[in-house]
């Protein structure tokens, strides 16, 4: 870029592009996987004898499946991936370790997820949400974990930069937090170092709290933080614009590191947690709520002199709109931990919404507008193949989106004042089967959203593919628009 | 190929052949099918890791070599 | 790189010098209204430290001014909507049936709790109408295995079916398959001569070898024709209600390795005026005798 013409010596540094495009493929396969997946076993819970199939694809043992491919093979995926290529252009540095380490961690990574679903789908679960797997898979993964370490930190350490940019300070408190929480959280005795099952050193209401504590952190240090560091650089980059500020980093930066890991009691409302505990998840939650927004700010004001960018560049407007969705999912989630409001959500299917609104409307679309930026960058190509169906994809997944939160919304609300609704003579109203057929047509609706977005990453995939392949984008050195030539690779 | 890249693999393909044999035993005196399952997987993920391994390093010499070819004549 | 401040031509404000891959950062002052509402937050939680309890000392946790219990709070909404029917719950459990079926605005809070606490209760497993499910007894039907009165089902509800409650129904069918009582053949002929109890098949010569053997190994249970016995809780096999079906499949698979379903006593969980609500309202769902 003309700013940077300045110093030539960025050229001469030999990225690791080979591992960063090994996960960009594989995050489109796994969120293809998963959303599938999840449409299926929305449809399961829409129209219930589509469970009784043979045990491997009945609801209890695919829904794990559904949520750890989204979350940890397609989110994962995309995080693992943006982060070798941002720490590396930021740093100005080859990614730490060599090729067989960086092989490593990508292989290592796609074992630990394959062989999670299969133990999902044969009835295998500590029966822990988003930690199903059993111990041995939890060993491994720690080892790829410690790999991914190494390799992050070692390329931020011989950083040719004076100083760290904010989205490594995301990526890397990532990294250190989720090996703490899943190594706490998967504190287990195996049955016998031979066998797969195996029991918590937890018990009870503090099992519940541990399981709480790491769930709620999941959503922080998984689905937020990291995300966050993806957004401090695709949005800059694609909008060419400066961060709107720097103080509002670091100090939204360290007020969300700091207070999400108290909120996690939240979950636990009306519980047997101690009252004082969901009083300390209740008051960090609601604290909670700035931190995140800064993030917020700091994403949608880069765009400020940059707006007109949103019409021509598809991307952007993923990564634009997924801000927006991570706004509005960071305001629902502190009024949902107050007390009296959980009353009402608890258990609903307005949790499901909720996390919704976060995962397809944030995770997912900010990672949409990453890998639109990455593709033709990585693979060295003019451009994308169709901004026509990069748009067709924008507004049928903002479309799926709409619906699946607001059937959720509905959904939930109404159970929730149907499960607490007693009649005049103090007998509860409705039974729980009541609800269920309440909710029915909502769950159709639902599977439709994801029906939806489902087809929207599926136009997606079809026009990377055609942008790697079709003539139309071959490579003109010279006339990649506002993108950065691609580093020289292997 | 630099050292990095030397030192790289040679720890990497050491650990695999760690876990191939972590595999093995695992799958030999499996109680239950997922940890048979684990064990065979995880033998044979790390015998095609390895194997990767060695084919390229045979690769990127037989690169090298003919660079030297091109260069020198 | 060396630090190089410049300024922004959009915004106005500085840079702060720096630069990474091509991006700079500027270095505008925190939104004011954003950290007035993140201080209105902070506010928010030490207020809810000192309002609720908060913090653990030891054993003791500070209670908050408050003194908030959300276990208390819980209690008081059961027991507020209690009262609202704690007096004809009362008299529902002192009262005979015959009693409140005469008293208009008892028989209504009867019902209510009976369908609510049904509905909760008994539902998975006899359908949300009582209209049974394979294994689960249809209960607005007038087949009633061990009796349909409402102090039968009284009995059923409270002590169960082969529960483990010790004035439990129980009876057991004989393994006549399992334990060789019959052979194949003979069991096939038994079932062809119940599948002609109810109309299934036509009485002939063919079924007279079962009928021999239905008299000399069922009757004593089932009785005579088939029309079941409520002492040993037998269905009436001379009914077109059946429990696991009417092929002659399920017939003969009944016969070989007999299937008992198991209902759980209802005592450890209901009051016995709640039962007898429940009683009223099953055998208001048409089957009722």
């Amino acid at each position: 870029m003309a700013e940077s013409a300045g110093y030539v010596a960025a050229s001469a540094i030999r990225y690791n592009d080979d591992v960063v495009k090994k996960f960009v493929i594989a995050t489109m396969f796994w969120g293809i996987v998963g959303m599938a997946v999840g449409v299926f076993i929305a449809a399961e819970l829409a129209w219930p004898s589509l469970n009784f199939w043979p045990p491997y694809l009945n609801f209890g043992r695919i829904r794990p499946v559904h949520t750890s491919a989204v979350i940890f093979a397609f989110g994962g995926s995309a995080l693992l991936g943006t982060s070798f290529h941002v720490v590396q252009r930021t740093c100005r540095a080859r990614l730490f370790g060599g090729t067989a380490l960086a092989n490593f961690i990508f292989w290592g990574y796609q074992f630990f997820i394959v062989m999670a679903a299969l133990s999902y789908v044969l009835g295998f679960s500590k029966s822990r949400e988003y930690a199903e797997p059993e111990w041995h898979l939890d060993v491994w993964l720690v080892i790829v974990w410690v790999a991914y370490l190494i390799a992050f930190t070692g390329t931020v350490l011989r950083r040719t930069e004076p100083h760290i940019y904010v989205a490594n300070w995301f990526y890397l408190s990532f990294i250190i937090t989720i090996a703490m929480l899943v190594i706490v959280n998967n504190l287990a005795i195996p049955v016998s170092i031979y066998a797969a099952k195996s029991y918590s050193v937890f018990s009870g209401a503090q099992d519940a709290l541990v399981q709480w504590w790491y769930g709620h952190n999941a959503v922080g240090f998984f689905l937020t933080v990291p995300f966050l560091g993806m957004m401090y650089y695709f949005i800059p980059k694609a909008a060419n614009r400066p961060i709107y500020s720097y103080r509002l980093s670091i100090v939204h930066f360290w007020s969300l590191i700091f207070i999400y890991i108290w909120a996690g009691p939240h979950h636990l409302h009306w519980t047997a947690l101690p009252d004082w505990t969901q009083t300390v998840g209740e008051a960090f939650s609601v604290m909670l709520w700035m931190p995140s927004w800064g993030g917020m700010i700091n994403g949608l004001m880069t765009l400020s002199g940059a707006w007109d960018k949103l019409r021509t560049d598809p991307g952007l407007r993923f990564s634009v709109t997924s801000v927006g969705f991570y706004g509005m999912a960071t305001f629902e989630g502190p009024v949902m931990s107050v007390r009296t409001v959980n009353a009402l959500s608890h258990y609903t299917d307005w949790g499901i919404g909720h996390v919704h609104s976060g995962s397809l409307g944030w995770v997912a679309m900010i990672s949409f507008g990453a890998i639109y930026y990455l593709v033709p960058n990585l693979w060295g190509r003019s451009g994308l193949y169709s901004h026509r169906l990069a748009a067709w994809h924008y507004w049928i997944s903002t479309l799926g989106i709409v619906l699946y939160i607001s059937a959720m919304w509905v959904a939930g609300i109404m159970e929730g004042l149907m499960w607490r609704a007693y009649d005049t003579q103090g007998f509860l109203q409705y039974s729980f089967i009541e609800s269920i057929n309440a909710v029915h047509p909502l769950f159709i609706i639902r599977w439709l959203g994801g029906v939806f977005f489902l087809a929207g990453i599926l136009i997606m995939a079809y026009n990377l593919i055609m942008t790697v392949r079709s003539p139309r984008t071959a490579a003109r050195a010279t006339d990649i628009s506002g993108l950065p030539l691609p580093a020289v690779g292997d | 190929m630099n050292d990095e890249e030397k030192f790289s693999a040679l720890v990497i393909g050491a650990l695999m052949a760690v876990f191939a044999l972590i595999g093995l035993m695992l799958a030999s005196h499996a109680l239950d099918v997922e940890m048979s399952i684990f064990g065979w997987s995880l033998a044979a993920f790390a015998l095609v890791f390895l194997f990767g391994l060695i084919r390229r390093h045979f690769d990127q010499e037989a690169a090298a070599k003919n660079e030297e070819v091109r260069r020198h004549g | 790189m060396p630090t190089k401040i410049e300024k922004d031509s959009v915004t106005g404000h500085e840079t702060t010098g720096h630069e990474w891959d091509g991006i700079r950062e500027l270095n505008t002052p925190l939104p004011k209204w954003w950290v007035y509402v993140y201080i209105a937050t902070v506010i928010w939680g030490i207020g809810m430290f000192v309002l609720y309890p908060a913090i653990p000392l030891g054993s003791w946790v500070t209670p908050g001014i408050l003194g908030y219990s959300s276990r208390a709070d819980a209690i008081a909404g059961v027991k507020e909507m209690a009262a609202l029917h704690t007096t004809q719950m009362q008299e529902i459990g002192q009262k005979s049936f015959a009693e409140i079926e005469k008293n208009h605005d008892l028989m209504e809070v009867a019902l209510t709790a009976g369908r609510i606490t049904f509905a909760n209760n008994c539902q998975p497993c006899h359908g949300p109408n009582g209209e049974g499910r394979v294994g689960y007894p249809a209960l607005d039907t007038d087949v009633w295995r061990w009796g349909g009165s409402i102090e039968a089902i009284q009995q059923t509800i409270t002590d169960g079916i082969r529960s483990n409650d010790p004035d439990a129904r129980n009876s057991q069918m004989p393994n006549f398959g399992g334990d060789k009582l019959l052979t194949p053949d003979q069991i096939n002929q038994v079932a062809d001569y119940v599948i002609s109890l109810y109309g299934k098949a036509k009485p002939n010569a063919a079924t007279d070898a079962g009928a021999k053997l239905f008299a000399d190994n069922c009757a004593p249970c089932h009785g005579a024709k088939g029309e079941g016995s409520r002492e040993v809780g037998a269905p009436p096999l001379a009914s077109h209600v059946h429990l696991y079906g009417d092929s002659r499949e399920v017939v003969v698979a009944q016969i070989t390795h007999p299937r008992m379903g198991v209902m759980p006593n209802w005592n450890k969980r209901l009051s016995p005026a709640m039962i007898k609500a429940v009683a009223l309202y099953v055998h208001s769902l048409g089957g009722g005798e």
